[in-house]
């Protein structure tokens, strides 16, 4: 059958995202993103930043630098629904610890360090909780972000309520690679 | 440079500078010593451990001397309270995450963490610890690294890619969680890492260290009875003696000797007898690869960290690789069947420790291959072996390692009379001397090859064109009509260009040496740390000097060595070689 014109653009696979940031200097953080927007689970996993390395002749050891450094980047498949709270000065200050042990508590998380990663997944992989330095919404702290929605003011209360609410709503679509 | 002058104020005093020089460099020219943690000349200034901050007169805020530059007129203070408050701060902050286990590191004394805490007059520290203490990383035979005694500093990542282009280690994650990494947190046994320990040489601190071999040779030592015999690497002599304080390049040959058998072993021989015996072989391979058809480039063998290099990143190109085990390796099988038969010895019982400059050696030494001796004596003894499988190097232990067994036996190397190797395994000539050194297996294997090819000696044994520091070094020489091409590579970067060139199909060259570290040996791994290029070239100028003192300077000319093939081996390249002091390689994956 000859293919007929539609509307929606086919999602690149990732050798042709390689080829297409091939050889451009500081492409590796573009194709990352990339990269990750094409795995159902938001996240880079080995297979994947091998084949990155190896088509943009990177070194192993660098790739897995810029993919850690970056807090945007997962390494690990991401949940259905995501928190991601703010655990920068202003916040902090405001009480985003509670709000994170809250999180954590809520979704039955136990033995997450700060000091030792700063994103965790329940293992049904309902949720992933994220820490992150600023949103940049300090007059607004504490901030949490909750599938994409970024909320003011939180309190433990409204935090709890909001992942009640997410157990009964769909999860999100997965974010389409433009 | 241009060699313009600028003229400075440093704290004070006025001074002539060159343009365009750092402030780091500027302030020691006028005599104000400026500390580092994380600066290495040549290699990097990633001004990440904020100690080597100055005062400039007009700057907003303090001036991290390594990155900053001179400029005409400038007022700088190394000194005043704002920069030593500073300085104070940012070791303090070090201090929070890094243990106070100095008594029991292994680089204590040579610590320059512990250096600039003393400098500043830290005595206590403020700040808590905030970081969990991670792993540490045992998964090499030659390497340990210990992240809790990481202060980010940069140098092994830099000296990992800048100078020997292998990248097995990056900077990962970010914040409180900023480690050094190989790819996913794997360690070192998982990563292109080839083990050649520059890292640990650069470290400021204890968290790259070579692995301690020490602890379970002093037992050997200890028990009654048994046969324990060590080997020497050219390197040894002209590097132990800056290790033990003494000036670098000092050449403590015959006081090396005495002080191992001080220590306890029951005989002392040279790795520069098998140094001799690789170039009879090497250089009987490249006539052979030369005049009978074979791959050329023919590539030297004898530097562990180059050949895990090539295994991993250039396995296409093993063919070009000398079949030739490495000098320790050849030395391991030929103690444990040769002499052990002479002596009188069981193979099986007889331990040998190696002194090596390297830490690839360690590696090296466990490779599944390297029980020549014990396959030898298999096969003698029929379908079944009477033994368990044994290496033929039981340790290979570091000049740093050596230097604190002296310092623990309480010897005093400086009052050491000088004493011969014993024979048969310690003579040697000055080629095999110079195998420490860049170029020097080179002019080795052609005051050797020469010879045997023209039917006369060198015209001169001095084969300039190949000595010094220069990365790649390249000559032509006659051999009785036939030109033949040679090319020195010393560090892996190095390496590189001449692989890509044969890669290409566009080598020029029929043979090539390639050594691992920065000028050959002399600068390994495993030797003393804090070097530069001064020291170096010391070390350097140690080995050549060796070479003229020694009466024979052609590996052909070593009576032991003619006695061996005589006796045991028969020719080189012989059945007996292949089977002992040859050699196969493997693509290496991680």
């Amino acid at each position: 059958m000859p293919s007929t014109t539609t509307t929606q653009r086919k999602a690149p696979t990732l050798d042709e995202l390689i080829e297409r940031h091939k050889g451009k200097p500081g492409a590796l953080l573009g194709l990352l993103e990339n990269a990750q927007e094409l795995e159902k689970f938001r996240y880079l996993s080995e297979p994947t930043l091998r084949r990155i390395a190896e088509g943009m002749a990177l070194p192993l050891s660098q790739v897995y630098s810029v993919a850690t450094f970056y807090s945007f980047f997962n390494l690990e498949p991401q949940g259905l629904h995501s928190l991601v709270v703010c655990r920068g000065t202003a916040c902090h200050t405001r009480g985003s610890l509670e709000l994170l042990e809250t999180a954590l508590a809520r979704l039955g998380i136990e033995g997450f360090r700060e000091d030792e990663s700063n994103s965790v997944t329940t293992p049904d992989g309902f949720a992933s909780i994220r820490t992150v330095a600023c949103f940049g919404q300090c007059a607004l702290a504490p901030v949490v972000q909750v599938d994409g929605t970024i909320h003011s003011r939180m309190t433990v209360g409204k935090l709890v309520a909001a992942i009640e609410k997410l157990r009964k709503v769909p999860a999100p679509e997965a974010p389409k690679s433009k | 440079m241009s060699g313009k002058m600028v003229s400075i104020t440093v704290d004070g005093a006025s001074a002539l500078v060159e343009a365009g020089s750092s402030l780091l460099e500027a302030c020691a020219a006028a005599g104000a010593k400026v500390p580092t943690l994380c600066h290495l000349k040549d290699v990097s200034s990633n001004a990440s451990c904020g100690l080597c901050v100055v005062e400039v007169e007009g700057a907003k805020s303090l001036v991290r001397a390594c990155v900053g530059s001179v400029g005409e007129g400038m007022k700088v203070a190394t000194s005043s309270p704002r920069v030593m408050r500073a300085r104070r701060n940012a070791v303090e902050l070090l201090l929070a995450n890094h243990p106070a286990d100095c008594l029991t590191c292994a680089r204590s004394g040579s610590c320059e963490l512990q250096d600039a805490a003393l400098t500043l007059g830290i005595r206590q520290v403020r700040f808590p610890r905030t970081r969990a203490a991670p792993k540490l990383d045992v998964s090499t035979d030659g390497l340990v690294r210990d992240n809790d005694k990481c202060i980010l500093c940069g140098r092994c990542v830099a000296v990992c890619s800048e100078i020997q282009g292998v990248s097995a280690i990056s900077l990962a994650g970010r914040g409180i969680r900023t480690r050094v990494a190989t790819f996913m947190d794997r360690g070192l046994a998982a990563s292109p890492c080839v083990q050649c320990g520059q890292c640990s040489v650069v470290c400021p601190t204890g968290a790259i260290t070579e692995r301690d071999d020490t602890e379970e040779l002093w037992r050997e030592l200890a028990k009654p009875g048994g046969t324990v015999v060590v080997q020497t690497a050219p390197a040894i002599r002209a590097s132990l003696g800056e290790a033990l304080g003494m000036e670098p390049g000092s050449l403590v040959t015959g006081k090396m000797v005495a002080a191992l058998r001080r220590i306890g072993f029951d005989k002392v021989f040279d790795t520069q007898f098998t140094a001799d015996l690789t170039i009879m072989e090497e250089g009987s391979e490249l006539i052979q690869r030369l005049t009978k058809g074979g791959k050329l480039p023919m590539i030297t063998s004898c530097s562990p960290g180059w050949i895990n290099f090539i295994e991993y990143f250039y396995p296409s190109l093993l063919p070009h690789l000398s079949t030739c085990k490495s000098p320790q390796q050849m030395f391991g099988a030929l103690a444990k069947t040769y002499y052990a038969e002479k002596a009188g010895l069981d193979p099986a019982a007889m331990r040998l420790a190696s002194i090596m400059p390297c830490t690839a050696k360690k590696h090296e030494a466990k490779r599944p291959e390297m029980r020549g001796a014990w396959e030898y004596w298999s096969a003698k003894a029929g379908a079944s072996p009477d033994t368990a499988a044994y290496y033929d190097v039981d340790w290979a232990l570091t000049t740093r390692e050596l230097a604190r067994m002296i310092t623990r036996a309480g010897i005093d190397i400086a009052r050491l009379p000088e004493e011969e190797f014993d024979d048969p395994l310690g003579a040697s000539t000055g080629a095999a001397t110079i195998f420490g050194t860049t170029g020097g297996v080179m002019e080795a294997a052609l005051r050797t090859v020469y010879e045997i090819v023209t039917g006369s000696p060198l015209p001169t044994l001095d084969f300039e064109a190949v000595r010094g520091l220069v990365g790649i070094k390249s000559a032509e020489v006659d051999l009785a009509g036939t030109k033949v091409r040679v090319a020195v590579a010393h560090t892996l970067k190095n390496a590189r260009v001449l692989l890509d060139e044969i890669a290409a199909g566009t080598s020029p060259y029929h043979f090539i040496e390639v050594m691992t570290c920065p000028g050959g040996c002399v600068g390994g791994g495993g030797q003393p740390v804090r070097v530069d290029q001064a020291k170096r070239l010391a070390r350097n100028a140690a080995m050549y000097a060796e070479d003229r003192r020694l009466g024979l300077r052609r590996s052909h000319e070593n009576p032991s060595v003619k006695a061996l093939y005589a006796e045991f081996l028969g020719e080189p390249l012989g059945h007996l070689s292949h089977e002992l002091l040859h050699t196969t390689y493997a693509r290496r994956t991680d």
